[in-house]
């Protein structure tokens, strides 16, 4: 078996194109369980542990977060907890340290996966992800990345480089709810950002993808009680459900309602 | 495929494949047995080791990922480690399985300065499962180990 170890993203993106069938691996914790539970299985890998400038991190202006970046630097990040409060936030949520010490920027939104918690809140923080290949480098919102279960917009061969989110004009909220222990991920994640006189309310962890409607947003009138339950209720009866060990559907529907809710009225404080 | 790994300060060559876990190479190779599998996807704490002294699951951690990092398991405190004497001192275990992924883990929350406050001692052990339920016990040893 071949573990490639490039240096550089110009690397990464070469040895891709030549090997597309080779995994990424990013922190592994994600790809770590399905191999050893035999999912997934190859005879090359290409590794990012070597690719220092994709662990790099900026917060002049907007933050922008290499996609090696791990959940433990966003949660712990002075400026980061400062100007985006609400992104620390869902970093921290993830898991345990353990996990978080390893999970990566690019791996959470590059896996995926409906049951997380970073997505809702970098789609509601309007955030946007660069992508790299060997035709080049395009940018694509969070929102237009994440497209199904574990499905992406991503071509085989591109790579996650960094994500940026702006610097926020208003309070940031994200609301985790858990229903088994302290350490699972989401039955139901709902992330509120306030961008001037608007609010982005975005759910995840309850469907195939994270949602946004910005009609029933533009509906909100900041600290109205019967505001925040009208869009927690628009918002509820709108998503078509997913069933699992977390919560049925129906669970899940009365759950958002509230959470949805609540968080429009922390947001407003 | 051959690796050399830096496991409690010293270096020894393995022979893994990714799909070879860094905890199985550990316990079949190096010969420690400190970290354990129990659940095997991350989720209960024993099969903890650190990694440039953070805490990761070994159970899930494919062994190339470890190469260039040091690794300490339990085997690699010092004798007098205060976190191994607080839980002594406290008895904070009853069959034990569970210890060497709270002891690593509690390391890694004093020397961050993480361990303040009983609280945030219950929110970073959260993910290290005890089937014996001392986590009372657990946690004074290291409000205690903290102090
Ligand atoms: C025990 C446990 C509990 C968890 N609980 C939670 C939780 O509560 N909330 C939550 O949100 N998540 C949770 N997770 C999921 C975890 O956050 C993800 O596994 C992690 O974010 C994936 O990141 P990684 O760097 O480890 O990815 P990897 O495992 O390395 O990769 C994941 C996938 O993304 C691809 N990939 C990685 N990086 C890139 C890139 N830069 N460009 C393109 N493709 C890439 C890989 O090829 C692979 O397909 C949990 C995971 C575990 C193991
Ligand atoms: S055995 Fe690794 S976390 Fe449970
Ligand atoms: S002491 Fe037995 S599992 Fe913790």
């Amino acid at each position: 078996m071949t573990w490639h170890l490039p240096t550089s993203v110009d690397d990464v993106v070469r040895t891709r194109a030549e090997r597309p069938e080779a995994p990424i691996v990013a922190g592994g914790t994600f790809l770590g369980i399905l191999v050893r539970q035999g999912l997934v299985e190859a005879d090359e890998w290409i590794s990012l542990q070597r690719v220092t400038e994709l662990t790099r991190m900026h917060s002049a202006g907007d933050l922008s977060v290499g996609a090696m970046v791990t959940h433990r630097r966003l949660e712990l990040d002075d400026t980061v907890r400062t100007i985006w409060p609400g992104v620390a936030a869902a970093f921290k949520a993830v898991a345990s340290p353990r996990v978080r010490n390893r999970a990566t920027m690019g791996g959470v939104l590059a896996d995926a996966d409906y049951a997380s918690d970073p997505p809702s809140m970098l789609v509601a923080s309007n955030a946007v992800a660069e992508i790299a290949s060997v035709r080049g480098t395009r940018r694509v919102p969070v929102e237009d990345l994440i497209i199904g279960h574990y499905s992406t917009s991503m071509e085989e061969d591109e790579l996650i480089t960094r994500v940026v989110v702006p610097r926020p004009t208003g309070a940031a909220v994200y609301r985790k709810l858990r229903t088994r222990s302290q350490e699972d991920r989401p039955a139901s994640s709902v992330a509120a950002v306030v961008h001037g006189e608007t609010v982005r309310v975005v759910v995840g962890a309850v469907s195939d993808r994270p949602y946004h409607f910005a009609d029933v947003c533009s509906q909100w009138r900041p600290g109205d009680l019967d505001s925040a339950r009208e869009i927690g209720e628009e918002y509820a009866s709108r998503i078509d459900y997913i069933d699992d060990n977390r919560g049925s559907a129906a669970y899940r529907r009365h759950v958002v309602g509230v959470e949805v809710r609540r968080a429009l009225m922390a947001v407003a404080r | 495929m051959n690796l050399t790994l830096n496991v409690n300060g010293r270096a020894v060559d393995v022979d893994a494949e990714p799909h070879d876990m860094l905890v199985d190479v550990l316990r079949d190779q190096v010969g420690l047995t400190g970290p354990r599998v129990t659940c095997g996807v991350g989720l209960c704490g024993t099969c903890t080791v650190l990694l440039d002294g953070e805490p990761v699951s070994g159970c899930i951690l494919m062994a190339p990922l470890a190469q260039g990092k040091e690794i300490t398991t339990i085997e690699g405190l010092p004798e007098d480690d205060e976190v191994v004497a607080s839980f002594d001192r406290n008895h904070a275990f009853q069959c034990g399985y569970c210890i060497p992924g709270m002891v690593l883990t509690a390391r890694d929350m004093i020397d961050k300065g993480h361990a303040c406050s009983r609280e945030e001692i219950r929110e970073g052990l959260g993910g290290n499962l005890c089937r014996c339920g001392c986590y009372l016990k657990i946690i004074e040893a290291v409000e205690e180990a903290a102090q």
